[in-house]
């Protein structure tokens, strides 16, 4: 069981791979805010598969703390930084 | 270690150097704070596969939640970047000296390390816990037998306060534009919540990870998240109030400490009977104190004042 919960743990760390993929490409700010909320979700799931494997209890208050916490980053970008800066300036291209 | 293991790892890590790199050589400033921020989130996943949920803890609470949300607002503030094509030559000649530094650090720091005592003072800890006044090792350190590094702590963290109050003004207060409606909704939803898993964390702090720093953290991020919602800092807190909340923590501690003195006839030393109620006084203290200190810091400068019957 332990293996199934590290391989789950895996397989949603290579989602997060993915959406570093989405981080880097862009093009505009919001998509990059979207898969950094994608990657907080995600390392929620994770922890609490990790919690599965391992039994260290204080693995659910970090995961508490992640999924209460993730509603500030977006909620800051929305209030502060969005509308001051729309499109990335740049133009979506690949670094 | 099962293969599985060491898989999760390699990859994990491979993604904290991408995110890293990304976070100091991003062209992009957007880019840079959102790979900090993610880098932050990843790094507390790596400190619960070495096993020390404690750091996970502290780095989940203000790596990846206060941090962003401060550099976030620093962005919006900062405006458009300009930027002309001949800073990425010159930086790419500037690497040099920091990458042989760098290597030079590593070296040491790695002497360093091998050269420490190899069972540290774990034992030293475990084997006063039953005079600690509490259950957990960590709290036990850092609010009892090394209670001074905490308080030096907290009074950095409020010469911080002083210093970015005295430089500027509250940025929320010329800020106009009224939030989204679902803003306030949702935070009128949250905000209990925040106070809920604060409390929460510093109950938990006395026979597990948790503690003042993390609790102070979700409160500060609870308040922010009320400020960028439309509240503002109520007229009667704003002046002595706020900053006998912003110094109370600080205050609470040093009284704790020099009665311990007069109590026990040094600095910081409680009485064993007395410790665990003690070490509870000081952390909801310092947990709010700093919550308060955090939200400062996010403001960026005193609430003005209004001022009756004085010039």
């Amino acid at each position: 069981m332990t293996v199934f919960y590290l391989a789950g743990a895996l397989f949603l760390l290579g989602n997060v791979a993915v959406a570093l993929a989405r981080v880097l490409r862009g093009p505009t700010a919001a998509d990059r805010m979207l898969s950094g909320e994608l990657m907080g979700t995600t390392a929620v799931a994770v922890l609490l598969l990790l919690y599965g494997a391992t039994g260290i209890e204080a693995l659910l208050d970090v995961a508490l703390v992640f999924a209460i916490l993730a509603a500030m980053a977006v909620v800051t970008f929305v209030r502060r930084t969005w509308p001051e800066d729309p499109v990335d300036d740049n133009g979506g291209e690949t670094p | 270690m099962h293969p599985v293991e060491v898989t999760f790892d390699a990859l994990l890590l491979f993604s904290m150097v991408v995110l890293a790199w990304q976070g100091v050589h991003a062209r992009n400033m957007f880019r840079a704070v959102v790979s900090f921020m993610m880098f932050g989130l990843l790094t507390a996943v790596a400190w619960v596969r070495l096993e020390a949920p404690d750091i996970a803890l502290a780095e989940a609470s203000l790596g990846a939640g206060l941090t962003g949300a401060l550099l976030l607002a620093t962005l919006g503030r900062l405006g458009p970047e300009r930027r002309g094509p001949r800073r990425r030559r010159a930086m790419k000649l500037s690497m040099l000296p920091w990458l042989a530094l760098g290597l030079v650090g590593t070296t040491v720091l790695l002497a360093v390390t091998l050269s420490l005592p190899a069972p540290g003072l774990g034992e030293a800890v475990l084997a006063a816990m039953p005079a600690a006044g509490v259950d957990s090792p960590v709290t036990a350190v850092l609010l009892n037998f090394r209670a001074w590094d905490t308080l030096l702590e907290i009074g950095v963290m409020l010469l911080a306060v002083i210093a970015l109050w005295s430089l500027g003004q509250d940025v929320l207060a010329s800020t106009s534009r009224l939030p989204a409606p679902a803003l306030p909704a949702l935070v009128r939803v949250l905000f209990p919540l925040f106070v809920l898993s604060t409390f929460y964390l510093l109950w938990r702090g006395g026979h597990g990870p948790g503690g003042a720093f993390p609790a102070g953290a979700l409160l500060a991020a609870g308040l922010v998240l009320a400020l960028l919602a439309g509240a503002r800092v109520p007229e009667r807190m704003r002046g002595a109030p706020l900053r006998w909340a912003v110094g109370g923590g600080l205050f609470a501690f040093l009284i704790v400490a020099v009665g311990g003195m007069w109590a026990a006839g040094a600095f910081f030393a409680y009485p064993p009977q007395h410790a665990s109620i003690l070490i509870a006084i000081v952390e909801i203290a310092a947990g709010l104190s700093i919550g308060v200190m955090l939200t400062a810091l996010f403001l960026g400068g005193e609430p003005t004042e209004v001022r009756r019957g004085r010039t």
